[in-house]
């Protein structure tokens, strides 16, 4: 679970008529975003972002927090409720304390809370008649004695007091976004995009309807979109939306070092494939930690009988991504078979994975 | 001619001079053409090396390739041209289309429709698509039938469109083409990477494409394009 930090601002919590709380909290997001670009808005009045990148950047978890104050004080003029927990359940319960769970006592803050924090009083009353006060009693009892007595929502709500959940159902609001991106003017009112199709001519029209066509028979999400936006391989950088979906903001115009050259391959297969790599000795190619190859690979086998002879191969180009967060250490390698064909492989995890095909 | 007797000869009486245009719309104005004679744009290199230089609406063409020696470039390659002046084109079958390439060769996505995986229904949805577009490429997941690339062929003459069939030599297409593209040799060309790939290309048609002519031409370049070699 993600070590969180939670913002909860009580005068952005109730939708006003005229739309200036969903104005003020938009504000309040860009605000924060420049903060932290992976802050969330999780419902009305409630941010989230996650504490650990910023607090290497701004010099510790103190430091995260009074920017963040002061940002909000700026912005919206109040003061907000901070806290820090792993998981937004305990994450929200420490901002409606005010505190900061420390590193790893998360579970014990989370077993000390009074039952009512889940949001159930049904359950609640219960579980007070049985003699269970607080999260941890209630986490104590068996799953199976759980789903026994209670319904779907308990187990649920059990599974989020055991920990192994990081959130409630209803906490997020799911429509949030969606109505953000359109306060943004981003959307269009209608759900089905015009952005895709730009000025709209006759032609247009009989693509949208012959699309209709298609997705009445194989599916809502038969006809896909593409759009090209930013990342370092062609697998990153190709967005392919079902048609129809609302347009996507990304653009493909900021630089991005370490980008691949074109050619790229014109198959990208959107689910890799482990394939493995062997060097004249038929031993497997690993890629070192500096980003060299133990061995030139001279063949590649896709499974135990597919095996392909390895003319010529580039590579490998590492790139380590996202270090401050969830790190992502890959590389890319080009390779060209015996067949003639050439390939795009990806290292990543300490395996070899296929994703691209040079048709 | 009486009173009441009007001559209306002068109603009907024009002039056989032209009427003067200025220049300028002259120069837009475009001959009437019927859209079976129509045909779409093809870019470089295409556009000197296919008879009439351009797709001509109604007909099929056939790209046949061995697996990964760049039939999908190629395919796509012929649909650029035209995607960028504004018509739409379809992509029926093919599975994980790469989004970068395709942009590279010059096709605008925002006037391509992608159905990557029709499962049984790949002639259906083809079919679907052809009142809507302009171009349709599909990628059968194996040897058509006769009968159901008949029936799209026919529908492909009636919509007055083009139909870009994409296969392998392992899995013709059954019928006769009305232009068809035989890629018979891929040579990739490496420096400290992947630099570009000379693909052979037998280039033969019907009627006025009859002759057909071997070809060398670069798919991809450097910068992911189609380019004569």
């Amino acid at each position: 679970m993600d070590r969180l930090l939670v913002i909860w601002i009580a005068s952005l919590a109730q939708e006003s008529p005229d739309g200036s709380t969903l104005r003020d909290y938009l504000a309040l997001l860009d605000a924060l975003s420049v903060l932290c670009p992976f802050t969330e808005p999780v419902r009305l009045g409630l941010f989230v972002l996650p504490v650990r990148g910023p607090s290497r950047f701004f010099g510790g978890e103190e430091a995260v927090l009074e920017a963040v104050r002061q940002t909000v004080r700026d912005v919206v003029g109040e003061e907000p409720l901070l806290g820090v927990a792993d998981g937004l359940f305990c994450s929200e319960l420490a901002a409606r304390a005010g505190v900061v769970v420390g590193v790893g006592l998360t579970e014990r803050f989370r077993r000390a809370q009074p039952l009512d924090v889940l949001g159930r009083k049904d359950l609640a009353t219960t579980c007070r008649r049985l003699g269970l006060h607080t999260v941890g009693a209630f986490a104590d009892l068996e799953p199976a004695r759980v789903a026994e007595r209670f319904n779907t929502h308990a187990t649920q709500l059990h599974r989020v007091a055991r920990g192994e959940l990081s959130e409630l159902a209803g906490q997020r609001d799911a429509r949030l976004a969606a109505r953000l991106r359109q306060l943004r003017g981003a959307d269009d009112v209608h759900d089905e995009q015009i952005g895709f199709f730009g000025q709209r001519g006759a032609g247009d029209d009989r693509a949208q309807a012959a699309a209709h066509r298609v997705r009445r028979r194989l599916g809502l999400d038969a006809v896909v979109v593409a759009a090209l936006c930013g990342g370092r391989g062609p697998q990153d950088r190709a967005t392919l939306v079902p048609w129809g979906s609302p347009e996507s903001v990304a653009r493909d115009d900021a630089p991005w070092p370490g980008q691949l050259h074109a050619p790229s391959p014109a198959t990208t297969l959107v689910h890799p494939v482990a394939i493995e790599l062997r060097d004249a000795a038929d031993q497997p190619v690993r890629m070192g930690s500096r980003g060299f190859l133990s061995a030139a690979p001279t063949t590649l086998l896709l499974s135990r009988y597919a095996r392909r002879d390895v003319v010529w191969h580039a590579g490998p180009w590492p790139s380590v991504e996202r270090w401050w967060a969830v790190q992502r250490r890959r590389a890319h390698l080009q390779l060209v078979l015996a067949t003639g064909e050439a390939v795009l492989l990806v290292a990543e995890s300490s395996r070899w994975w296929l994703v691209g095909i040079y048709d | 001619m009486t009173a009441s007797g009007y001559s209306y000869e002068h109603m009907f009486a024009f002039s056989t001079k032209r009427p003067t245009l200025p220049d300028d719309l002259v120069a837009t104005l475009r001959p009437v053409a019927l859209a079976t004679s129509r045909r779409l744009p093809l870019g470089e290199p295409w556009r000197t090396l296919v008879p009439g230089g351009g797709l001509r609406r109604g007909s099929t063409v056939v790209v046949q390739a061995p697996p990964g020696s760049g039939g999908l470039s190629l395919a796509l390659s012929l649909v650029s041209e035209a995607s960028t002046r504004g018509h739409w084109a379809a992509v029926v079958g093919v599975d994980d289309p790469g989004v970068v390439a395709i942009a590279d060769l010059g096709v605008d996505l925002r006037r391509v429709l992608f159905v990557p995986r029709p499962r049984g229904a790949w002639a259906e949805s083809a079919a679907d698509l052809l009142d809507g577009v302009d171009l349709v490429v599909v990628r059968p997941p194996s040897r058509a039938a006769y009968g159901a690339a008949r029936k799209l062929m026919d529908r492909v003459r009636e919509r007055s469109i083009v139909l870009i069939v994409l296969c392998e030599p392992s899995a013709p297409w059954p019928l006769p083409a009305d232009l068809s593209f035989d890629v018979t040799r891929s040579q990739w060309i490496t420096s400290s990477r992947l630099d570009a790939r000379y693909l052979t290309v037998r280039v033969a048609g019907r009627g006025e494409a009859a002759r057909s002519a071997e070809h060398v031409v670069v798919l991809p370049n450097r910068r992911g394009r189609a380019a004569t070699s």
